[in-house]
């Protein structure tokens, strides 16, 4: 075994110092990824061509609304419908304002959901997607308002709607209003439904609280990613409130599944095929 | 010039460019994996960062963790020794989106030379001469079709290749296509690339390579060639410079040829052209290496060039300031490569503690080791130990100072080879310098 510092540094000057002096490395900031599961190093271009998930444990990456609507969309034919359509801070609560200031700096999103049409597999559609990085999804008015709005849309125009939940519930920034958007956006569900339109609900880690509670629960067909995180109350809550140890994998998209809440399971990579397979066998033409 | 360099390499390469640097007054980052905490380039290096297990895939093949420690200690540049990442143009991709020179050629260039038909196409319409052969075969009509104009026997080749995967011998046209679709499946799970391309198989040929050194304004100046024709299953044992078998004539047609290969693709940095030579004095290119080479010992030992120095500084953008007229090759050079093998035992890879060093010395005598006295020889990596080189004013000298090098040196507590290069470089055929590429094959 060597020793420390067994050996002296030479006293040699650097040659033609000053003729070149280089500046240090600068690391882009999308160069890799690490998993949050398994520590992996991802490759940022390997992890895209993958639809961010780990190639080495499949571990679905949590993807904003734009990466998901460019990942389902067929190319070029998303049109975004209300697009400044946005929340203000309807009950004065303290410290609201700042954090939609935030918010929307941090995910570059006015509001937690963007909607609009498109065609999925050359079928018309209309789908939309929520924002986990704008307070993770929540739902407060403006989001009830466009989900709403984009399944009034739909049913004018005999489209079915897709939609990717990601969401930690109702914004308790806006109190019961935020509650009231559950009624709101079931109501607009159900009279698409009633009309014969289909509704494909796509639950993504996490999909709890009001959201679960209303729209996310209420599709024709529900898939899930795997490993989701589905349910009301989070499983800490539900852990201190019963006092008892729970299942594992409890609230996991493989046990909901199991107990009937999702239809099915489907990698992100099959994803936009599935629900375009799902599509054409739905379409009204077909049907008659 | 770079205030600092990481070395993103192991065992007697690194410590071969940590002296490098320190000579020319460039700080050092060594990196090592937890097998090698005790390497030599740890302690020789300025600074030194742990980067992954003792998998080379999880330490000196982690892109990732070697551009951070890159970033760190603010490196500037990293040289990539030979073998692992220095032929990864992702790699030198890597290192030029995080502002750090690779020392090395572009990505593009790596990219281009790594495809061997590609390269091939390159250098045929360079002008160089390469092995007669077909370009990517793409079906079984066309394969019966091409090797028909090749001639049997040939070979059939990996577009991907690499270490002697995916190439099959086809010594008539019944057994075409049968090596055709094993070739195809082996070069696809291999390299995830199944095409394949056929070139004629020439046999009784000797390796020759020329050393290149280009900087970033154009200049192209060849430094001799290197005779590697003793190898054992394509990995070389024996090296020297110049070549008993290369003739005033063949080497001026050798050099030219090389440097216009360089030439068309705009070459950077120290490279080495690979050449087959028949009998008849006749070569043709068989692949350019885009990096340093292990033999380059012998290079510098009859041109007086420090190969590494050199390199480094034309990554550093300092233009070559000698010409081609002013490289004169002097006297002739020998390398044996001492890998932990036990010839006896099929050359068997050996690990363990050496319990006693002696290293040979003497006028003109070099060893480029990254040993010591009770180091452990850790089993997780390539099998080659130590470099031992000579130089004499003849080769019949060199041979003799080889030979009482090799005796002199001392290895023990581990298998070497180095017996055995004593018992070759005794032998009638390395004497005369007749040995081709399959002279140990044919034993």
């Amino acid at each position: 075994m060597l020793t420390r510092n067994l050996f002296r540094r030479p006293r040699n000057k650097l040659e033609d110092a000053g003729a070149n002096s280089m500046a240090r490395p600068e690391i882009p900031g999308q160069l890799y990824a690490s998993c949050p599961n398994c520590k992996a190093m991802n490759p940022a271009e390997e992890l895209s061509r993958h639809a961010d998930v780990c190639p080495k444990c499949q571990h679905h990456f949590r993807v904003s609304a734009r990466r998901r609507i460019a990942l389902t969309a067929d190319e070029n034919t998303f049109q975004e419908l209300w697009p400044t359509l946005r929340g203000v801070n309807p009950i004065a609560f303290p410290d609201y304002d700042k954090k939609l200031v935030s918010a929307r700096e941090q995910s570059n999103e006015v509001e937690a959901v963007v909607v609009g049409e498109c065609q999925i597999g050359g079928i018309p559609a209309c789908l939309f997607a929520m924002e986990p990085s704008f307070m993770m999804g929540s739902m407060g008015t403006a989001v009830g308002e466009k989900i709403a709005r984009l399944f009034e849309y739909a049913l004018e125009k005999s489209l079915p709607v897709v939609g990717f939940c990601v969401s930690g519930g109702a914004r308790m920034q806006e109190g019961i209003l935020s509650l009231m958007q559950m009624a709101k956006t079931t109501g607009a569900v159900k009279r698409h439904s009633d009309a014969g339109n289909l509704y494909v609900a796509v639950l993504t880690d996490p999909t709890t609280g009001g959201v679960t509670a209303s729209f996310a629960m209420e599709g024709d067909i529900t898939i899930s990613e795997p490993g989701a995180l589905i349910g009301f109350a989070g499983p800490r809550v539900i852990e201190q409130t019963i006092r008892q140890k729970l299942a594992e994998g409890f609230q996991r998209a493989e046990f909901v599944l199991e107990k009937g809440f999702v239809d099915m399971i489907c990698d992100r990579r099959d994803l936009t095929d599935r629900i375009a397979g799902l599509l054409k066998l739905h379409r009204r033409e077909a049907q008659e | 010039m770079f205030p600092k360099i990481l070395i993103a390499n192991r065992g007697e390469i690194a410590v071969r460019v940590i002296r490098a640097c320190k000579e020319m007054g460039i700080s050092t980052v060594a990196v090592f994996s937890e097998a090698d905490r005790d390497a030599l380039h740890v302690s020789l290096a300025d600074e030194s960062v742990c980067i992954g297990p003792a998998a080379a895939t999880g330490s000196y093949l982690n892109m990732a963790a070697i551009l951070s420690a890159a970033a760190v200690t603010g490196a500037p540049a990293i040289h990539p020794g030979y073998g692992l990442l220095s032929e990864n143009p992702r790699f030198a991709d890597l290192c030029s989106r995080c502002k750090i020179k690779f020392i090395g050629p572009s990505a593009d260039v790596i990219r281009l030379m790594g495809d061997k038909d590609e390269a091939r196409r390159t250098m045929r319409e360079a002008g160089v001469p390469v092995v007669p052969g077909s370009d990517v075969v793409a079906s079984v009509g066309q394969l019966r079709e091409e090797a028909g104009r090749i001639g049997f026997p040939l070979l059939i080749k990996a577009r991907a290749g690499g270490g002697g995967r995916g190439i099959r011998r086809v010594n008539s046209e019944d057994e075409l296509e049968r090596a055709y679709l094993a070739a195809t499946a082996e070069a696809g799970s291999a390299f995830g690339d199944g095409a394949v391309y056929m070139e004629k198989l020439l046999e009784k040929v000797k390796h020759i390579e020329v050393q290149l050194l280009c900087d970033m304004d154009g200049s192209v100046v060849t430094l001799g060639e290197r005779e590697c024709s003793m190898q054992r299953r394509n990995q070389k044992l024996i090296e020297e410079s110049p070549s008993p078998a290369v003739t005033p004539a063949v080497r001026e047609g050798l050099l030219e040829a090389a440097a216009k290969a360089a030439r068309a693709v705009g070459y950077e940095g120290v490279g080495t052209v690979e050449f087959l030579l028949d009998r008849d004095g006749k070569f043709y290119f068989m692949e350019m290496n885009t990096r340093l080479q292990v033999e380059h010992p012998v290079t510098e030992m009859v041109t007086g060039i420090d190969l590494v120095k050199w390199q480094i500084r034309v990554a550093a953008g300092t233009p070559i300031p000698f010409q081609q007229s002013d490289i004169k090759l002097r006297g002739h050079a020998i390398e044996c490569r001492i890998n932990a093998e036990n010839p006896q035992e099929n050359f068997r890879p050996c690990a363990g503690k050496v319990s006693l060093l002696h290293v040979p010395g003497g006028p003109w005598v070099r060893f480029d080791t990254a040993l010591y006295q009770d180091y452990v020889i850790p089993p997780f990596y390539d099998s080659m130990i130590a470099k031992l080189i000579v130089h004499a004013p003849t080769r019949a000298e060199a041979i003799r100072k080889m030979q009482a090098a090799l005796c002199e040196m001392v290895i023990e507590g581990v298998d070497h080879t180095g017996w055995m290069q004593a018992e070759l470089i005794a032998e009638r055929a390395f004497e005369d310098g007749t040995y081709t590429t399959d002279y140990l094959s044919g034993r």
